[in-house]
């Protein structure tokens, strides 16, 4: 574990101005300051020779080829899916069909696909997309459940005042995960990322205001991360005694009970049990909550049930209230 | 217009059978007679359009009832992790050095107080694995005044004592292992395992999963497996189904259910009847069983 330490530790220390950009307020009031900004951005003629490379100043150097690593170490949960998880699960969620699916009802006549007026239209379905009421896709041994992606999202409402109050959260989220931006090649490795804000919300939020972070996970960091939280974080959680699963009365069509993702969020002192962050706890300026999504691959009715065996697989409790 | 409501009818006709027969299916093993009549029922009714085959003729029932019983294909998990081939190695150890030349700038200020313990340690650390990734020429070794770093050396020795680093590791080979003793639970801890029983049938030796009949409140596998140890069935869903060649027509026909289950605790007291066990890999198993019953199983167990 140690020998990999340093692949996982990311980066510099942060300058505010190349994470975050111009944001539209900023823009707004200092257009001359943004005007200049964006000048070596659209550049009309090449750079001198003797000017120093532009580069974003928290980057480090781009590689001169384009290289992409792969696993550089054994992964030990990756491994117990394969091995144990994968063919469980593919007997626990087997649902037999002897007989082919039936066809949607037709019952609203469609347009001639024939009629050149009408050749390529869109014929949409009756009722809608009905998206809580599809059926998973047939039990094959090609489509057993698997975990895709992990996400892990931290919301610091103090950055609506100032958005320097991210940093702490920033830095948390690189020494909790180890991911940088496209590390080791990996141009799909967006690192962490800031999450702006949608709506306008009165007296609260704007669009486009930074107020909070983001860390995808897939591969060996994803399990890596699930292996820390089950050991070191729930373990030592007081008051956790497992993710709280939904009323037996919760409807089971809405597009969260089908999406096959289980998400749960951890409390902010969970934050000081990640050994990484143990270390040297004194260094933030605050211990951030998260919430964490496991994102499956199931689709369809009963998606959320498959994707929490597949979850508990890993070790994470759940419990009924 | 007429016809189309017509088709809808009957497809929601048929979705109702349909869902009649799974409720049947789930509901009990027994019933199997009564779910092929209703699938032969059921076929007709997809007759929409001219393509559908003609319905079957309906078999004659048998006289006697099937034999059903269950068996227990019993797994032990893997306890170790998989060992790495040597191509796996050599492109671990490739792919490591490409990411260690590509990462990005370690932050030392800011996880280490500036001359502190952890800082020399993780320092000296990192030249050593430097090294290996690079070679002992790509280090270039700074002055540093003697005494000091004698000084330092000796500190992060006594932490690494302190810690209880270099006590010598659980050996990956276990006792058993070495004995070839399949009785016991940790040998072979790379590999899946699963249990083997020795019992009599039709006056000879032969080598089995656990198996028993079906009966009300009983839990099968412990039948022959003895309560001392805790299991977990993983599905309802049988994982596969074996018919014995039968040695007299006369009598029923006999079908085995097979069910996937894993130890968590404790070990097989094995019943009177059963003279001996074993826990063994697919490999190991091949060898022990009847080739009819071996190519049956094999498809159920992990390879690895």
């Amino acid at each position: 574990m140690r020998l990999h330490q340093r692949e996982y530790q990311a980066d510099t220390p942060i300058s505010i101005d190349a994470l975050f950009g111009p944001t539209p307020q900023s823009k707004h009031q200092n257009f001359s300051k943004s005007k200049s900004a964006n000048n070596h951005a659209i550049r009309s003629r090449p750079p001198h020779p003797c000017s120093p490379p532009q580069r974003p100043n928290n980057r480090s150097p781009p590689s001169p080829v384009n290289l992409v690593t792969r696993e550089f170490a054994p992964c030990r949960l990756e491994d117990h899916y394969h091995t144990t998880l994968q063919e469980d699960l593919m007997y626990m969620t087997y649902k037999h069909e002897h007989l082919p699916r039936p066809q949607p009802r037709q019952i609203r006549l469609t347009f001639d696909p024939n009629d050149p007026y009408s050749k390529n239209r869109y014929n949409p379905p009756v009722g809608g997309s009905r998206v809580g009421k599809k059926l998973p896709p047939p039990s094959t041994p090609n489509n057993v459940i698997k975990l895709e992606k992990v996400v892990i999202h931290t919301m610091v409402k103090e950055a609506l005042q100032s958005k320097s109050n991210l940093l702490g959260a920033i830095m948390a989220m690189r020494t909790l995960t180890g991911e940088g931006h496209k590390a080791g090649g990996r141009h799909k490795v967006e690192g962490v990322q800031i999450v702006r804000g949608k709506k306008s919300v009165g007296g609260w939020i704007r669009p486009g205001v930074p107020v909070g972070v983001k860390v995808e996970l897939k591969g060996q960091s994803m399990y890596d991360f699930i292996g820390t939280l089950v050991e070191f974080v729930l373990p030592r959680l007081r008051e956790f005694n497992g993710v709280v699963l939904p009323p037996e009365s919760s409807s089971v069509n809405t597009p969260s009970a089908v999406s096959g993702v289980v998400s749960f969020g951890l409390p902010p002192q969970a934050m000081g049990f990640f050994p990484q962050i143990e270390v040297n706890q004194d260094s933030y300026p605050k211990m951030y909550g998260m919430h964490i999504h496991f994102v499956t691959n199931a689709t369809g009715l009963d998606a959320e049930n498959r994707a929490r065996a597949l979850v508990s697989g890993f070790q994470i409790p759940f419990i009924r209230r | 217009m007429e016809a189309l409501a017509k088709f809808g009818a009957s497809v929601y006709m048929l979705v109702g059978e349909v869902r009649m027969f799974r409720r049947h299916a789930i509901s009990s093993l027994r019933h199997i007679p009564l779910c092929r009549t209703l699938a032969t029922e059921a076929q007709p009714s997809t007759s929409v359009g001219a393509s559908s085959p003609p319905p079957q003729p309906i078999t004659p029932k048998k006289s006697t009832k099937p034999r059903l019983s269950t068996a227990i294909i019993l797994n032990r998990s893997p306890i170790l992790t998989r060992p790495l081939t040597p191509f796996e190695q050599a492109y671990h150890a490739y792919q490591a050095r490409i990411r260690r030349a590509l990462h990005q700038p370690f932050p030392y200020d800011f996880y280490f107080k500036q001359g502190s313990l952890l800082e020399t340690r993780f320092n000296l650390e990192e030249k050593e694995r430097e090294k290996a990734a690079f070679g002992s020429g790509f280090v270039q070794e700074e002055w540093q005044d003697p005494v000091k770093a004698e000084a330092d050396k000796a500190a992060v020795k006594v932490l690494a004592q302190q810690e209880g680093e270099g006590e010598p590791l659980t050996p990956r080979v276990h006792a058993s292992d070495k004995s070839g003793d399949t009785k016991s639970l940790d040998r072979a801890g790379e590999r899946n395992l699963y249990l083997l029983l020795k019992s009599k049938e039709n006056g000879k030796d032969v080598w089995r999963f656990p198996q028993g009949g079906v009966e009300k409140s009983d839990f099968l596998y412990q039948a022959e497996c003895g309560e001392k140890m805790d299991t977990w069935i993983v599905s309802r869903n049988p994982i596969g189904v074996y018919k014995p060649p039968q040695v007299d027509t006369s009598s029923p026909e006999h079908v085995i259910f097979f069910y996937k289950g894993h130890i968590m605790a404790g070990q097989v007291a094995p019943a009177e009847s059963i003279q001996d066990f074993a826990w063994l890999t697919k490999q190991e198993i091949e060898q022990q069983v009847d080739k009819e019953y071996w190519e049956n199983v094999k498809d159920m167990l992990s390879d690895f």
